[in-house]
């Protein structure tokens, strides 16, 4: 029975194949194209992650690491930290730990916390995966992967450290593969030196020398309660903390741009599938009206409603299927070039295996949506009557090719303003991207020798290349809950980026903004505890602030406000009016030596940072535009081709009275560019409303619920102006196939 | 002998369009087609020839009445039904011909024959002995619609419509559309059919091929309004197709 049915179906299921051949092509690339988009993205989101744990593992990285200075380590310490609750194995490692300038970096200056190791020090915690250079020399520097994947240095090379004014260069030995920083993001870089090097270096520079302790826990679900035990625990010893890192910090930082990559993948396969989904639609209400006769036929001839409803929808299975298994591996083509993408940003690389639980959900996703929105678009078959179809009477309205029009072009232009605002905020207005993924973007940040803060300020206050100087600082606090990053400035309102994105920033000593993952507990206007050493204090929660460091466990208190638990700060903030940050630290640093202790250059971090993001987000907006033009291209050609079948009869007529094949091309074209104008037009002012919608969604995402994205008009109306021009080009070449009919031709018809 | 009924319609009703516009098309027909009669139906146009016609073979649904075909009031089956019953019981031409572009000849026909038989050899073979009595060469069989004349098409459209062995062969105007050699040509298959014992249902309102037939109706203000029996075919009887003039002269055509 079954057999006979196929037989049956099969048939019909055959000439629909045949006679629509570009149709269904164009169908297929478009489903090879959603395929290929999501199941990168699952890949993406099953292996990454995985791979960052499996290798995590692997290399035995501790959960927890923190630095202190040498001088003041103990050998208690390592027993007391053995014995915090949820610590099962703690080990210590020497290192060197300060600010450095890492020269042509990326072809830039850039600044970062490092910290060097003795490559040959044994230790089976924070193990790492040496790729050695064969031609090294005797002082050479092992470097992480990021600085050679985003950095470009490479094995062979040499690469310059500036050191408190010092220069030291040395040979690359080898690449690091390493689990415990590994971004910029991180807050802190490794440097590996061999052993014979690493002394000389350590003695060189003996007062930067630390103890570094590395952590494993039994598994311990808030690594922040054990970070805010240990800061505790050396506030008590009044030994300084210089950094403390966790495992899952450094997760979230180094594969921020995964999370956002795959985000923006399944957002764009969700826009092709339902393109596709209309494209199919069309094409099936199209056929039902072209055919109508034929189907009558079939219809009288004995083919039951389900019968031809299954010859309409099973040559889109049988496509989709083909695409869909088409599409994936494709994936499988590009997916090492991706995840070699991610590693610029991850600082670790890998290549993604064969995944079967995405491919099976791509396949089932697909083959579920294409069967059931082709089997509604049939559904109309059911309600034709075989007599009626015969004599060409339908009852239903025309197939909605402006509809479908309409709805492709906005989605293409939903894509396309999408990738102009990136574009725009990352490489014209750069400071809005940074904004959202960073606190402040000073020029220069300084810090003053003790009891030198004033003088440093009125200094910097009366310098005119100064546009502001203010006093901010990131340090470390504690709450109930864990530690927190806590943004301590003078006078909030005076900042350049406003992080609070709900309530405000705090105004008075006993006033706290806090980060949105702690927001839960803490509603606006109840009161959260804050401790510094042995000090504690309420602050009245006043607003929640973003940030997509320290996984947002952070909070901003005024300077008044630290001062209340005994906290100072000692760093300043300076807003240059011109980018000369390196001229102007030099300048101080000869002349002020004094009154300064360190500077960074933040204007370089922020460019190295942005340099980062500027790569990535290029791929993805070259991605969004080929994937709009192809979009633009298919969709024209499946409307075009069904029009001109559709009207072979009044395109004979026309040339029958006297038009000339160029004249009906134009024609044609133009028909459209009403539909597109119009949504061109309704996208630019519709964009200015879903675009900050859109934009929040993905940053949220990661951590940064208020993005500082500005959302360009201009932008907006030359991409608006060129989606028309484009479709209009698009339109006329399509149309070509007018040439074919002839007046004669559908006499004989 | 007495004929057999192989369809009987009692007390049909059928209009199209509401209130004011209604156009009643029959209130109250009764009609039996036998079984191996090549019936003609004729009336004047918009007489509602093709609706009867549809309406007998379960093409389009009457307003009331009962269509028993076979001893099976098909007014009662639902679409799917129906489908089923045509495809068994029912062939079809049509004037405009309606072969699936795209499909050849021999494609349009198994399209068809699929829907009874399993075997598609089977369908092929007598595919191509029906191809062979309607003089379509083996040369054709593969040409699309397009590629042929209208009337080597409306004969593939006769094959298609047997290929079932139908009860009853239904053709509205199945030489409408064709030119006077094509027309002969295609008239002459359903005689051929009709000698072999195949019922037939045509209408028309061309006397040529109304001649054909053995039987005529004449349908008019929604009734019989008469009916002519003319014996068996021949080619050049006088006899008949005066008996015909006379009767639809009668009829007032």
């Amino acid at each position: 029975m079954k057999l006979r049915i196929m037989n049956k179906v099969s048939t019909l299921t055959l000439h629909n194949l045949n006679k629509a051949k570009g149709q269904y092509i164009s169908f297929g690339v478009f489903i090879c194209l959603t395929a290929f988009i999501i199941n990168i993205a699952l890949v993406l989101a099953f292996q990454t992650f995985n791979a960052y744990d499996s290798l995590f593992d692997k290399l035995d990285t501790a959960d927890i690491n923190f630095i202190i200075p040498q001088i003041q380590d103990n050998e208690d310490l390592l027993t007391e930290m053995e014995g915090i609750d949820g610590v099962s194995f703690v080990e210590k490692h020497g290192g060197v730990f300060m600010p450095v300038t890492v020269r042509e970096f990326a072809g830039s200056d850039f600044d970062m916390n490092t910290v060097f190791y003795n490559l040959d020090e044994e230790r089976t915690l924070n193990l790492i995966d040496v790729t050695e250079y064969s031609g090294k020399s005797e002082a050479s520097v092992y470097i992480p992967m990021y600085m050679k994947e985003l950095g470009g240095f490479a094995e062979g090379g040499s690469i310059a450290y500036s050191i408190d004014g010092k220069e030291h260069t040395y040979d690359i030995g080898g690449i690091v593969l390493e689990m415990q920083y590994g971004n910029y993001g991180t807050g802190l870089i490794g440097g590996y030196f061999p052993e014979a090097v690493y002394e000389d270096f350590a003695r060189e520079y003996s007062e930067h020398v630390i103890a570094e302790y590395s952590l494993k826990t039994t598994g311990v679900a808030n690594l922040n309660e054990m970070k805010n035990t240990i800061s505790e625990m050396l506030r008590e010893k009044g030994i300084a903390l210089l950094s403390i890192n966790d495992k899952d910090t450094a997760k979230q930082t180094r594969t921020m741009v995964c999370t956002l990559l795959i985000v923006i993948f399944l957002a764009l396969a969700a826009i092709i599938l339902v393109v596709s989904i209309f494209l199919s639609n069309f094409r099936i209400r199209s056929a039902i009206e072209g055919e109508l006769a034929q189907m009558g036929v079939l219809k009288a001839v004995g083919y039951t409603s389900n019968l031809i409803i299954a010859g309409a929808v099973m040559p889109y299975m049988l496509v989709g299927i083909a695409a869909t298994v088409m599409g994936i591996a494709l994936s499988y083509a590009v997916l090492p070039s991706v995840a070699g993408i991610l590693a610029i940003q991850s600082g670790f690389s890998y290549t993604p295996d064969f995944d079967i639980m995405a491919l099976l959900i791509v396949i089932l996703t697909l083959t579920c949506a294409i069967l059931l929105f082709s089997y509604i678009s049939a559904g109309k078959i059911h309600r034709l009557e075989p007599i009626n179809a015969i004599r060409g009477i339908t009852g239903d309205e025309s197939a909605g090719q402006n509809i479908l029009l309409f709805i492709v072009s906005f989605g293409i232009m939903v894509l396309l303003s999408f990738a102009g605002t990136l574009l725009y905020n990352v490489n014209v207005k750069p400071d809005n991207f940074m904004n959202t993924l960073s606190e402040e973007l000073p020029s220069v940040i300084f810090t003053a020798e003790d009891g030198k803060m004033t003088e440093l300020k009125e200094l910097l206050e009366n310098d005119s290349r100064v546009r502001l100087v203010l006093e901010y600082a990131s340090v470390p606090v504690s709450y109930e809950g864990g530690s927190l990053t806590a943004f301590v400035c003078e006078d909030f309102s005076k900042t350049t980026n406003d992080i609070c994105y709900e309530g405000k920033s705090p105004v008075k000593d006993n006033e706290i903004a806090i980060g949105n993952p702690i927001s839960d507990g803490f509603p606006i206007g109840s009161e959260i505890e804050l401790t510094v050493g042995s000090q504690s204090t309420y602050y009245i929660v006043t607003g929640y602030i973003q940030s997509v460091n320290n996984a947002g466990a952070v909070c901003q208190l005024t300077s008044e406000g630290y001062e209340k638990i005994g906290g100072t700060t000692n760093s300043v903030n300076v807003y240059l009016y011109d980018k000369n940050a390196d001229e102007f630290i030099n300048e101080y640093e000869e002349n002020y030596d004094s009154i300064m202790k360190s500077s960074v250059n933040f204007e370089q971090m922020s460019e190295n940072g942005r340099m980062m993001y500027a790569g990535i987000v290029s791929v993805i907006v070259v991605i969004l535009f080929v994937i709009s033009v192809l979009m633009v291209l298919l969709v024209m050609y499946v409307i075009i081709n069904s029009m001109i079948s559709r009207r072979r009869q009044e395109f004979g007529i026309y040339k029958a009275i006297g038009y000339t094949n160029r004249q009906l091309t134009v024609k044609t074209a133009l028909e459209f560019i009403p539909v597109v104008a119009v949504v061109s037009i309704i996208s630019v002012i519709a964009g200015l409303w879903y675009l900050p919608a859109i934009n929040s969604i993905i940053f949220s995402l990661i951590g940064a619920v208020k993005n500082h994205f500005e959302v360009s008009v201009w932008i907006l109306i030359v991409f608006a102006m060129m989606f028309t021009a484009v479709a209009f080009v698009i339109s006329v070449l399509l149309s070509a196939p007018i040439k074919k009919i002839t007046a004669y031709s559908l006499l004989k018809e | 002998m007495d004929k057999q009924t192989v369809i009987s319609a009692k007390h049909l009703k059928k209009a199209f369009g509401k209130g004011e516009s209604m156009q009643v098309i029959y209130s109250d027909l009764n009609i039996d087609i036998y079984k191996g009669d090549f019936t003609v139906i004729m009336g004047s146009s918009g007489a509602g020839k093709s609706t009867l016609m549809y309406s007998l073979s379960g093409m389009d649904k009457p307003d009331g009445g009962e269509i028993f075909f076979d001893g099976t009031d098909i007014t009662k089956l639902n679409n799917d039904k129906l489908a089923v019953f045509r495809r068994k019981q029912c062939g079809f031409v049509f004037q405009q011909i309606y072969l699936v572009d795209k499909m050849n000849l021999m494609d349009n026909v198994i399209t068809a024959g699929v829907l009874t038989s399993k075997d598609r050899e089977d369908i092929k073979n007598r595919a191509k002995e029906l191809f062979s009595l309607v003089n379509i060469p083996e040369s054709t069989w593969r040409k699309t619609s397009s590629q042929i004349s209208g009337g080597e098409a409306q004969r593939a459209g006769i094959v298609r419509a047997v290929i079932n062995s139908p009860n009853v062969l239904f053709a509205d105007e199945p030489t409408g559309a064709l030119n006077s050699a094509n027309a002969g040509a295609v008239l002459d298959v359903f005689t051929s059919l009709h000698r072999k014992g195949q019922s037939i249902v045509m209408v028309t309102h061309d006397k040529k091929s109304a001649l054909r037939g053995n039987r005529i109706i004449y349908i008019k203000d929604g009734k019989i309004f008469g009916e002519c029996d003319l014996g068996k075919f021949e080619q050049d009887d006088t006899e008949r197709t005066e008996k015909l003039d006379k009767f639809i002269k009668e009829m007032g055509w």
